[in-house]
Formats: structure tokens, sequence, C-alpha cells
């Protein structure tokens, strides 16, 4: 089965079917071509859903909003101002991307229910819109007499377009919409995208800012959408509200989810399947709705991944097989060497001065000032609630400080957003492992290099020398550190079907991959097996021996004594020791801290 | 000035129903942090099944208690199919999916049983020519009724929540699913119990918004869900006295907008709206801000 | 008696709980010690039925009670105050005792029951109306205390009963803990960080580590030998297992 699926969607293959299919187009029937161009218009609507809905995480129930605003700007366009089609397209996408981007203002505050609402809402107004803007719409008249190919109204340059030629358009602009697509999703920014949908907290901290990745997401998604709603407007030649009420967006929905959210590949299976099946069956044209209603309410418990799933097909989220591998990597490439001349340095890499946190009245942290040098790996311990964790999230900008100061290399960071935070080379870990599920061990950890990619979604989408070699370039220290964590015979698998020391340690590989100055872990050795701590530590080790100033939160005192050179304990939000492993085991605070008070004086 | 008491009477009664829809939506929400939105459908399939009863010679009362029997096995199917397997997927994707999916089916079924016309809706409480004065108005008597009916539903459904047994453990279950558990709380029983409430009170309120609309088309739930929503985003999730006073004051707002300015504009204030409440309160108005958890 | 045999507890791929076994026995308060993430709340919340074991019994008096529902188990008279303060914040003080008494079965009177609790807790009797989130801390524990043995429960199991309290609050929780298991043949689990304090009130102790049972023994078995042992049990070092 799968080598059948690899067949297909081998890049020859495709290649060979795009050219029978352009060349056909001349002899077959003009119906049979306009299903396929059909075709064309749902795959592009389906990538676009994709994209937000799938890769991004963002529901939407709205989706035919983009497509009308696409096709009335590009029906009108070129009705009304006279506009040749490859401008009055290319503009309608623009003013939906547009749309897209003004929706994502108010739509990336909100999640989950509240956003599935908001955008039912958008589909709705700009449906009411082209009901009641009689002026602009027409009405529930709607436009008619939009130059079209089906009628032999289209002209491009003096040359009319007939059915064929349209299609051959089309298919083109598909062609190359796909490629793009596809470069750019692979990119780091098809990465970001997908941390958005996983957990926007852990975005920020691979240094992605969600609000700026979700408004990217929409505008493009609502883009695409345009795109495939002005090629669909001189397709058919007139437009009414009625063809982008809720059942279109339900359409796309149902062609996206069908096919498999965040393949690829799935999202043309599913806009062909939900093409042809109200053509071919015309039980399911009667009971369409009856039908995409069923299919919304039984295909996650059926199909969760869609066709793409059933075919065991996946979207690579890297160039991995794209650049037919990365060379040779040596280990000297998984981190930049950082003299940690000690004697030279001016100060601590981190100063945490009297930082106090309160959360309504409750003090976590008071008072508590630390510092950190590179190349020094300090233990933080202490009782539940005691604010360890606390402390590494005001470090890395999930918490804004109540009051005190947090100076990274000399410069106050305190209260920043994380991603800033997380730019500037402060990484952290999470107590329970924030990877992206259905992603492969390589893919998760190059994740974690975003912060250091500097080309453009230009240059990813066209997949330029310079961009190739800088993805090159972070594949190289993924392998680097797959190889020192053990997990090089993993890089292939998918990271959610793995055992958790595996997860765990990529997580921490992950956060190494960003090449940090900090690096702080929150609790990394639980779960671990033996032989996966040992990993751990040699991770962790090699850290700091490139300079790494790496903070430490755990409870296995002895995974803790093989590693670290200080240890800082904490109770009730203060620092109550700091020295080494042997002083704090004698230390009558800690053993009090930990035990209670009588015992110890009784003792 | 008579126009304008009428206009506030109508918002009023189609208000009070609103608040009743709400309070559907809430109950479920509550018990399950799921939203319905499929509940549109169900006003829909509540008001059909009485209009065409009703038209084939049934009693109207019959009719009416059929609807609502109905009603709440619908909502009992959407737990079971479109909700219960759902929970254990992350996030809300899978819910909104099947529950809209759930709201479609019945959208089809009815275009396919009935027709895509709208259907005549009886009079069931009193007749559509009833009027009495009011401060030199004319206002329909059925309006009036539909706004007592539908407030008195959601005080007893208050007093329900707040005074019955019951009503603490569906409250119980509501904050702390495992704390209720401990307690000795059957907890599928108050969460398949809240769906049924849930479709009674949809039941409901399909047959008065119905009965003030005069008619009823497969596609009618759609608006009322959404506009119900922002009643009770609006009013805050958590309290039945929250929905209400939002559901009138949304309900007055659209009427007064269709009435002055167009039955378009006022189409648009309930999106518009949404819109609004959600951008300016991100967690909507429904009681706290989800703490970061991390 | 309360019995546990070879239990396991995972979430996902992690194993909380791995082989553990345990018995409590009536008339005695058994502690189990050990420190974050060693597995004590996931020992109490499979055996209340939160969550589902991978494998092992649980017995409440010989019956085997693995297969049912949480709220059957607690109708059986079992009792279980998790960790965090779980109270119903919205409800009045009044309405947490109700809600806590009516869907468990119990012979006697509401009314008697609460005039109980508010005769030996005078403060929750005097905040009767306000909301429970409103309470102190202090004032929080002994609600979750009255309301897990409101029914006169047979099994008592305490999450942490003591984190976050002034030492005075602490120790007079500690008195009605050992009043209500010396009241009747009463088993009471209480889980705490603390062995110190746990040691206190319990006649015998489990220590627990990565989820297995590393060191156990009465009172005084744990104090004399047991400083080094529980110390490295925590701290790592001499003595740890």
């Amino acid at each position: 089965m799968s080598k059948l699926v690899d067949l297909i969607t081998n890049t020859w293959t495709l290649a060979v079917l795009c050219v029978v299919l352009a060349l056909a187009a001349g002899f077959v029937e003009t119906g049979t071509v306009q299903m396929w161009s059909f075709v064309a218009i749902n795959i592009l609507l389906a990538q676009s859903i994709n994209l937000l809905t799938g890769i991004t995480g963002q529901i939407s129930l709205g989706h035919a909003g983009f497509f009308a605003i696409g096709a009335y700007a590009s029906a009108l366009l070129m009705k009304g101002a006279g506009l040749p089609l490859p401008v009055s397209v290319v503009v309608a996408a623009a003013i939906s991307a547009g749309a897209g981007y003004l929706l994502s203002i108010p739509a990336g505050r909100v999640r989950e229910f509240y956003l599935a609402m908001m955008s039912l809402a958008f589909g709705l107004i700009v449906y009411e819109l082209a009901r009641e803007w009689r002026g602009l719409t027409g009405g529930v008249m709607g436009v008619r007499g939009v130059p079209s190919a089906q009628i032999g109204t289209l002209s491009l340059f003096g040359w009319v377009l007939d059915s064929a030629w349209y299609f051959r358009i089309l298919l083109l602009s598909l062609i190359g919409t796909m490629i793009a697509f596809r470069n750019f999703v692979k990119s780091h920014y098809g990465r970001a995208f997908y941390a958005v949908h996983v957990s926007e907290i852990a975005a920020g901290t691979l240094g992605v800012s969600q609000a700026a990745t979700k408004r990217a997401a929409y505008a493009l998604s609502g883009g695409i959408a345009g795109l495939a709603g002005g090629f669909y407007a001189h397709l058919v030649g007139y437009l009414t509200p009625e063809s982008f009420g809720l059942m279109r967006s339900v359409e796309i929905l149902v062609m996206s989810i069908v096919g498999g959210l965040g393949s690829l590949t799935g999202q043309v299976l599913g806009a062909i399947v939900f093409t042809y099946l109200p053509q071919r069956l015309q039980a399911f044209s009667d009971y369409q709705f009856m039908a995409y209603g069923l299919i919304l309410i039984f295909v996650f418990t059926l199909l969760p991944n869609g066709l793409a799933g059933l075919l065991k097909t996946r979207t690579r989220y890297s160039k991995f097989d794209q650049l037919g591998g990365i060379g040779n990597a040596s280990p000297a490439v998984a981190l930049t060497q950082r003299h940690s001349d000690k004697a030279a340095s001016h100060g601590p890499l981190i100063r945490v001065e009297q930082v106090t946190m309160e959360f309504s009245g409750l003090r976590a942290l008071s008072g508590v000032s630390l510092d950190l040098q590179p190349s020094c790996i300090t233990a933080l311990v202490g009782p539940n609630g005691s604010g360890k964790s606390t402390l590494v999230n005001v470090i890395s900008g999930l918490y804004k400080p109540t009051s005190g100061r947090i100076l990274f290399k000399g410069k106050d960071i305190g209260g920043q957003p994380s991603h800033r935070i997380a730019a500037a080379g402060i990484t952290r870990t999470f107590q329970d492992p924030r990877n992206v599920p259905s992603f492969t061990v390589r893919e998760n950890i190059l994740m974690g290099a975003n912060r250091l990619y500097v080309h453009g979604p230009l240059a990813a989408a066209l997949n330029t020398p310079h961009a190739k070699a800088e993805e090159r370039e972070m594949l190289g220290r993924v392998e680097a550190l797959m190889a020192t964590a053990g997990l090089t015979h993993h890089a292939e698998d998918i990271i959610g079907d793995l055992p958790y020391g595996i997860q765990r340690l990529a997580e921490v590989a992950r956060a190494l991959a960003s090449d940090p100055e900090l690096l702080l872990l929150d609790e990394p050795a639980a779960g671990l097996s033996e032989h996966e701590a040992e990993r751990l530590v040699q991770l962790i080790r090699m850290a700091a021996d490139h300079g790494v100033a790496v903070l430490v939160i755990d409870h296995h005192m002895d995974f803790l004594a093989r590693l670290v050179n200080d240890v800082v304990v904490f109770e009730a939000g203060e620092v109550i020791y700091r020295g080494d492993m042997d002083g704090m085991r004698s230390n009558q605070a800690v053993i009090e801290a930990y035990l209670g008070k009588e015992e110890v004086s009784h003792a | 000035m008579d126009f304008l008491i009428q206009m506030i009477a109508s918002g009023l009664s189609v208000g009070a129903v609103y608040a009743l829809v709400g309070l559907g939506l809430n109950l479920t929400f509550w018990t399950t942090r799921v939203l319905n939105f499929g509940q549109g459908s169900v006003l829909m399939a509540g008001a059909m099944i009485t209009a065409v009863l009703v038209a084939r010679g049934c009693n109207v009362f019959l009719a009416v208690a059929l609807s609502l029997v109905v009603s709440a096995l619908i909502l009992w199917v959407i737990e079971f199919v479109g909700v219960r397997p759902m929970l254990r997927i992350r996030g809300s994707m899978g819910w909104v999916v099947s529950t809209l999916g759930a709201g479609i089916f019945l959208q089809g079924s009815a275009s396919w049983l009935f027709g895509t016309q709208a259907v005549a809706f009886p009079d069931v409480l009193f007749k559509s020519s009833d009027t009495i004065e009011l401060l030199g108005a004319y206002i329909s008597v059925q309006y009036i009724a539909v706004f007592v009916i539908s407030v008195v539903i959601v005080g007893l459904m208050e007093l329900f929540l707040r005074r019955s047994t019951w009503g603490y453990g569906v409250r119980a279950v509501a904050h702390d699913r495992e704390l209720a558990a401990l307690m000795g709380i059957p907890v599928r029983r108050v969460v398949v119990g809240s769906f049924l409430v849930s479709g009674l009170l949809a039941g409901a309120a399909g047959v008065l918004v119905a009965q003030v609309s005069g008619t009823v088309d497969p596609n009618f739930g759609l608006h009322l869900l959404i506009l119900s929503f922002v009643a009770t985003v609006v009013g805050g999730m958590g309290s039945a006295v929250g929905s209400l006073v939002g559901g009138l004051t949304l309900g007055v707002i659209e009427k007064l907008v269709g009435g002055y300015v167009s039955p378009a504009a006022a189409e648009m204030v309930a999106f518009v709206l949404l819109v609004a409440v959600l951008t300016i309160r991100p967690q909507g108005l429904f009681g706290k801000a989800d703490t970061v958890k991390v | 008696m309360l019995e546990v045999r070879d239990l396991n507890v995972a979430y996902g791929a992690v194993e909380a709980i791995r082989g553990l076994s345990l018995v409590a026995h009536p008339g005695h308060i058994t502690a189990l010690i050990g420190a974050n993430g060693a597995g004590k709340s996931s020992l109490m919340r499979a055996i209340s039925g939160i969550t589902r074991p991978r494998a092992g019994q649980i017995l409440l008096d010989g019956r085997d009670i693995t297969r049912l529902e949480p709220h059957q188990r607690a109708r059986l008279g079992l009792a279980h105050a998790m960790e965090g303060r779980r109270i119903l914040h919205q409800h009045t003080v009044e309405e947490n005792l109700i809600t806590a008494w009516h869907f468990r079965k119990a012979a006697g009177s509401y009314h008697a029951a609460r005039d109980a609790v508010y005769a030996h807790f005078p403060i929750l009797g005097e905040r009767s109306h306000a909301k429970a989130g409103t309470l102190s801390g202090g004032q929080q524990q002994m609600l979750i205390l009255s309301m897990a043995t409101l029914h006169k429960p047979r099994f008592v199991m305490l999450d942490e009963p003591s984190l976050g309290l002034a030492p005075i609050i602490v120790s007079q929780i500690f008195e009605f803990i050992k009043g209500y298991c010396g009241e009747g043949e009463r088993v009471v689990l209480v889980s705490e960080q603390m062995a110190s304090l746990a040691l206190k009130v319990a006649d015998f102790g489990y220590v627990l580590k990565h989820g297995k049972v590393v060191f156990e023994g009465d009172r005084e078995h744990l104090c004399a030998g047991g400083l080094a042992d529980l110390s490295g049990a925590y701290l790592g070092g001499t003595g740890a297992h």
C-alpha cells in the first residue's frame, strides 16, 4: 500500500500526470474539464483551511467567507475595472489575505470554541454582506455576466480562453502554489505554525511569537482561499450569495478533515473525493447535507487522521528528504563553543536581583537573588510549592515579576514576552514534555533551532540556495545532538509513539538545538530509566562544556549529585541554602525544610 | 412612541427565549465543558415537529409534548455519539466538529422530510391577533405569553440549580468532576441528565420562538444559536440571571435596530457584538480568566 | 482493613506506581511518606477510583473494589480528601456539607451531622454562609476534613492535610484525625511529605520512592533507626535505597 502511495506521490509521476491532464483537456468533453477545474479549486480551498486549522490549529467554520471575498473581488475587478485575469485573481487573493489579517486581530485573542463561534460568525457576516450590499454584490440576484471561460467571454490579452486553456492556467497556478506552499510548510515557518498549534506557551519558549504566527497563518490561508475564489468566479461566470453560505464552509471543512488535517497529500485526496462523490453518486447528492453531518460526527472516531492516515502517508515538516540528507556532521557543530574564561568575564551570565512574585496576594517568591555563571550546572531543589518552577517561569518570561530585576548579560529582561527572551538565548523545558506528538524526533529537535534561522518566508517558499544551506546546517546540529543523546536510531520515529524517557531526552535535545546561553530544565529526569538518565547527564555536560549556564530543577538527588556543581535550596519562596551537595545533606535548615522541625531537634 | 414600545416588547419576548436557549447551552457546558454547536438545529426540530404534527391534525399540547420528548432524546444521542467519544481528543476541535455535524445532519434531515420551505407555525398560545393595550400601544398577547413562560422556566431552573440536591450535584460536577465523584455523585448520570434537560429547554425555546416568528424552516436554528451564545457570553456563562439580562438586552437592541435601521442590520448586530465582546474579553465573560497553566 | 496488592498505575508512558502493596489496619493511622512525585497521590487516587490502575487489586475488608466507579466506592464508606484543598469554592460552607452528605448513604440525619461539625469547628459554624473559596487555608482544611468524615466512613484517606498550614492549625487537624480514628474501628491513611509530622500521629508508616515502598515499619522503628534512611529517601546520598 505505502509503495503504491509512494509511487503516486513521486514527483515524476505527478509531473507526468499533470502534463497528461493538461494535454487531455483539449480532447475531452467540456463538462469533464469543468470538473477538473473544480477539483483544482477545491484542492486550493482544502489546502487553505488545512494551513489554518490543520497546521496552525485555529479552527475555521467560516472559510467560505474568504472564498466569497476572493470570488466577488476578482469578478468585480474584471467586470468593473477591466483588469486582466492574472491581475484580478492576484489582487483578489491579496484582498482576501487582508481580510484574513484583519480577522486575525480579534480571532488571535480567542481560542477553542470561542474561536469556532467567531469564525462561524465571520462566514455568516460575509454571507449577509453579499446578500445585503446590493450596490456592490447585486444582493440575492448576484453578479451576472462575469467574464467566464465556460461561455467564451473570458479573454487574456486579446486571446479568448476556452475551458481547456482555462484549466491549463488553473493547473499551472495550482502547481506553483502547491510547490511554494510545500516548501514553506517544510521550513521553520511551517514548524512555527505547528508549534503554536500544539502549545502556545511552548511556542513562545522556542522564540516563536504566537500573535505574529497566527496573523501570518490567517493572512496566508485567506490569500489561498481568495485565489481559489477568483478562479471560481471566472469558471462559473455568475456569483450568488447562496454559493458561499454555511454549507460551503462545512464542505470545505469536510474535505480537509476527511483528507487528513496536517497532511498536504490528504487535502488533494479529500478535494478529489468530495468533488466527484456528489457527481457520481446521485444518492449522495440528494442527501448531501445529511451525509456531511454524519461525516462530521463520526470522522474523528472512525478516521482520526483522515484518508492520509489510512494510506499511511504523512507530511514531513523538514527538508531532510528534499536535501537528500545532510552529508557529514561532526559533533562539533551541535553547539557554539562559547569561551567561558571566567577571569575575563564581566560578572555572571544572569543575575536575579530581589525578585518577588505574588499571585493575588499569595507570595510564591520573596526577594530571591541568584547568580548563574557560564559553564556551571546549578541544581534548584526544595519541597513542593517552594517556588522553583515559579522562578523558571519568571526568568523565561511566562510570568512578569511583581518586583525585582533579572539581568541577562547586564540587560534587564524581567517582564519581557517569552518569545523575546527565548530569542535572546534563554531556553527552557517543561515538566511535561511539549513536543509535537505527530512529528518525528528529528523534526521535533529541529523545531528548537527556530530562533537561529535568518532566511525569510519568500526564500523558504522558493527554496533558495541560502534557505537550503541554512536548513542543512540546522539539520547537522540536530544530527550531532541526536548522536549525543543516543536518539539517532529514533530519528525517523513519530515521537508520540515512543517511550516517555525518549520523549524527555528529545525535549532536552530540542532545547539545546536553540544553541542557548542559559538552559533552564524543569524536572528533566522525571520518569527516565537509569540508561536514559545517563544520556541526559551527557547532554547537559556537553552543554556546560560549551559554555552554557544550566539550571536544573529536580527531586532526584542521586541524579543531581552526579551532575551539578552547586545546589540552591528553596523553601517558601526564599533561598535557604547555596553550596555543594554534601553541605546540603548536613544542613539543618535543609533537613528541617524536608522532614519538619521537631523530629530533627528530638533526634 | 407606539412603535418603540412594540419593538421593546417583541425584543423582550425574543430576548427571554435567547436566555432560555442560553441556559440549555450552559447546562451541558457546566457538566462537560462542551458547547453544543448543534443546539440551534434542536430548536428547529422542536418547532418543526410541533408545526408538522399540528398541521396533520394532532392536538396542540400533545404535539408540543412530543416535540419536547424528541428534543431531549436528540440531545441524549448527541451526548452519546458526538460528545463522549470526543472528550478523549485534546482541545475542542473534536466536539466542535461533531456537534456541528449533528446540527447539520438534523438540518439536512428536516429539509429532506419537510422540504426547505418555511412552514407556518400554529397558534399554540392565544391567537396571533390577540392584543392588549399597554401605554397606548397594542402588544401581541403571544409576545407577553412567550416572555412570561421563558422567564418562569429560567427562574425555575435557577431555583432547581440553587436549592435542590440534584442542583447541588450539577454544580459540583461543573466545579470539579473528581471531587464530585468522591462525594458519591454519579457523574455519568448527572451528565446525561443535563443533556436531557438541555434538550427539553431547547425544544421549549424552539416552540416559543417559532410562536413569535410565525414560521419555521430548516435553517432557522443557526442564528438563534449565535444570538443565544452572544447573550450568554454577555451575561456571563455562570449564571441563569446573567443570561436573562444578556438575552433581554440583546433582544431589545436587535429589535430596535431592526425597526429603526433595517432588518439586515439587526442580523449583523449579533455578529458584531460577538466579535466585540470576545475581542474585549477574550475568555468571554464566562467568569474568571483562565489561569495560565504551565 | 484496606489492602492494596501489586498495584501498577501509569499515566500514558509514565509509571507512577510500580507493583506496590500495602495494608492499613482498622484503629490505626497509616502514613504514606515520601518526596514529591514519589507516588503518594497516585496511590490514593487509584484507591478511590479517580485513576484506573493498570494492574493490581484494591480490597476493602476483603471485598475487591478495583472495578467500581468512584461514586460507588464513596457509597461503600471510602472517603478521600485530595491534595490541593479541593472544595466547591463557589458554594457556601453549608452547601459544601449538604453536597457531601446527600449523595452518600449514611445513617442518621444531616442536621445532627452538621451540628457535630460546627460543634467541633465553631469557626465553620460562624462562617456557614460564606463562600468556601473565601475561607482561610486552615478553615478550608477543616471543612475538607469535615466533608470527608461527615457520614462517618470507615475508610478515610487524607492527602497532605498539613500542606501550607501554620503549626498550630496542623496540630489541631492531627488531633481531629487521631480522635476520628480512635472513635471506632476506622482505617485512616494519611500522606505526608514532612516525615516528622506524619510520625507524630501515625502508628505505622510506608516510605515511598519512585512509586515503590522502600521502607516500612511502626512508629518506633521509623523514629529510631529510620531518620537517616528517611533523610536518604529525600536528599539522596547515604542511606538511599
